[in-house]
């Protein structure tokens, strides 16, 4: 039997015993639609857990789910425990999660895989698992399948060499072109674990920041402002490049904070169950921090 | 069947970029997308189907309706309506469809949309055939086709060896009266490929299913994002607010804009005092598709659906309105 082939059996028994036993209320994993495409599966019933899959083409993060399952489905009820699927970048977002107090580390169930790495769109490796350190997952309660073979790649950053070789005024160039493909259809954070804000300070309908024009300010705006409020929180799963229709290169924008914050404060999101130390740590005087 | 040659063609086009606002298929850094054009140089004639239907050019994202200039206590209101005319070319068939959809609603009910009325007087869409059906494609279920002409001015066929004119308005003749035509050569390019069809289910069988599970099953994974609705040739409904522009002393420059808005958005339906009657995902992926299906042929004639496809191959959680369209029929 393949590794794939065995994690997912393994997968499938897990999933039939934790909502037999009532250990979890729902299941969030991967399924394959009609179409041949993976996507994301709700599983309520054991009888429902041969729908579950694992490979390569398992690229969403999922927890970002976690955020539509604080609440209980009935009032007086408890909120609903969960068990989930975690690729190791996914992981990361947990820690995240609980140090930001949205998740309890009690009401998750979390199914660790060991990732060989994910496909983009092209059917090439993603380029966050080209350059992926970690082939297991940080947090897990039930790991499946070995720590692959594959040599982990540290993080070159020539991603964005790029755009840090452009001159202030080309690099604006550069940004105002991308933006203008943006649609304002905010895919990128409606589908981020980090952005969970009950009300987004660029949501249109408010207008104090940012009206709800659908044009080149409005886009430049929200998308800085939006890498501003996730420096040091993005674990860099890349899903608001994923799901942008326009391919808009937004990882730029993140990882530029991500090595920011990495230089400033030895802080890598996610790698351990701790906050952002932009927002709460103050440095020495006259220190650069 | 008239008969126009790539040189000829080119050469039109770029009489028309002279004459007239000229929207057409461009590579947009690797997208397919319509575009404002002012050479034949910048558009396709092989292309796939656009990412974006051509809706924005009648019912733009973001279009001001009123500026409004406060001195004191006088206020003075100016209509924004520009006589432009323009061209769409190279516009798909589902996208001419699709505005046929918008039609019903913001031309044929009373009043109608004076904004959308305005832009569509001033428009003639000029249609190319699909030479297959895309991947998503299932337009030959909702009532149109590849080469289907019923919606446009001029339907373009490709050829092997140049382009195939069907004039089918007015306005589409006018249009080609400075195309020079020539002998015919060969046939128009057949359909490739078709997609299997989709059961379409009447709109009573769609309100009836509003209460049943299949909507927490297809929505519970919906990220509740705006693609679906902003790719849509026939979702069109927008919102609108005031938005200050400049404040010098004693004078106040206000614009009053729309802008497309979407239901599968969280705030789509809050209302005031915060009350929200659709608050989950699936709730709001319902009211899509029950839209669609079922609120807007009931309210106003055409289905809220050309089968372009393009919400299934942009849905990054493989929301898919066939998947549903063939749960809804086989209950």
């Amino acid at each position: 039997m393949s590794v794939r082939r065995a994690i997912i059996h393994q997968l499938r028994e897990e999933a039939r015993r934790l909502l037999s036993e009532r250990r979890v209320d729902c299941i969030i994993g991967y399924e394959t639609g009609p179409r041949g495409r993976v996507r994301p599966a709700f599983l309520y019933e054991p009888a429902e857990a041969d729908r579950l899959v694992w490979g390569p083409e398992c690229v969403h993060n999922l927890t970002t789910y976690l955020h539509n399952k604080k609440k209980p489905r009935k009032r007086g009820e408890e909120p609903p425990r969960i068990g989930i699927v975690v690729k190791p970048c996914d992981s990361r977002t947990l820690n995240v999660l609980f140090a930001e107090r949205q998740i309890e580390r009690g009401r998750v169930y979390v199914i660790g895989i060991a990732c060989e790495g994910v496909m983009g769109r092209d059917g090439q490796p993603a380029a966050k698992c080209r350059r992926c350190t970690d082939r297991v997952p940080l947090v897990y309660d039930l790991l499946l399948g070995e720590p692959p073979a594959v040599e982990p790649a540290p993080d070159d950053w020539s991603d964005l060499e790029r755009v840090a070789a452009m001159a202030p005024a080309e690099r604006l160039t550069f940004w105002l072109r991308e933006f203008d493909r943006c649609i304002r259809c905010y895919a990128c954070r409606q589908v981020c674990p980090g952005c969970y804000c009950p009300t987004c300070a660029f949501e249109r309908d408010d207008g104090l920041w940012v009206d709800m024009g659908i044009e080149i300010p409005q886009k430049f705006v929200f998308h800085l402002g939006r890498a501003f409020h996730l420096a040091g929180r993005c674990v860099e799963c890349d899903e608001c490049e994923r799901v942008c229709p326009m391919g808009l290169p937004l990882s730029l924008l993140n990882r530029c904070l991500v090595r920011e914050i990495e230089a400033l404060y030895g802080h890598r999101a996610g790698r351990a169950e701790a906050l952002t130390p932009l927002l709460f740590e103050l440095g020495p005087e006259g220190s650069p921090i | 069947m008239r008969f126009t040659t790539l040189d000829r063609l080119k050469a039109w086009l770029d009489r028309l970029a002279q004459e007239v606002d000229l929207v057409a298929p461009c590579d947009v850094d690797g997208h397919v997308l319509y575009r404002p054009v002012s050479s034949s140089e910048e558009v396709l004639l092989d292309y796939e189907r656009p990412e974006l239907p051509a809706k924005d050019y009648l019912f733009p994202a973001t279009e001001v309706l009123l500026r409004i200039e406060q001195r004191g206590k006088d206020v003075a209101l100016e209509e924004v309506l520009p006589d432009r005319r323009q061209v769409l070319f190279g516009i798909r068939p589902c996208d001419a469809h699709g505005l046929a959809a918008i039609d019903a609603l913001f031309l044929h009910q009373a009043p109608p949309d004076r904004y959308y009325q305005h832009h569509r007087e001033r428009t003639t869409l000029v249609g190319m055939a699909c030479i297959r059906m895309w991947e998503g494609c299932f337009c030959t279920s909702m009532g149109g086709g590849p080469t289907d002409a019923t919606y446009l001015d001029v339907l373009i066929r490709p050829g092997p060896e140049g382009f195939f004119l069907q004039p089918v308005t007015p306005r589409g003749v006018a249009v080609l009266e400075g195309l020079e035509v020539t002998e015919p050569k060969g046939e128009p390019l057949p359909v490739e490929e078709y997609n299997p069809p989709v059961p379409v289910t009447p709109t009573a069988k769609w309100r009836a299913m509003f209460e049943g599970n299949i909507w927490m099953r297809h929505g519970e994974r919906c990220l509740s994002c705006r693609i679906c609705t902003y790719v849509c040739p026939t979702c069109r409904c927008f919102d609108v607010a005031d938005r200050v522009v400049d404040i010098r002393s004693g004078v106040t420059r206000i614009e009053r804009i729309r802008a497309w808005d979407a239901c599968t958005s969280p705030n789509y339906r809050r209302v005031a005092g915060g009350h929200n009657p659709r608050p989950t995902n699936w709730e709001r992926l319902r009211n899509r598709f029950l839209c669609k299906f079922c609120y807007y042929p009931e309210d106003f004639g055409p289905l809220g659906c050309v089968g372009c496809g393009r919400c299934i191959v942009s849905c990054p959680v493989d929301i898919d309105i066939t998947e549903v369209m063939r749960d809804v029929a086989q209950k």
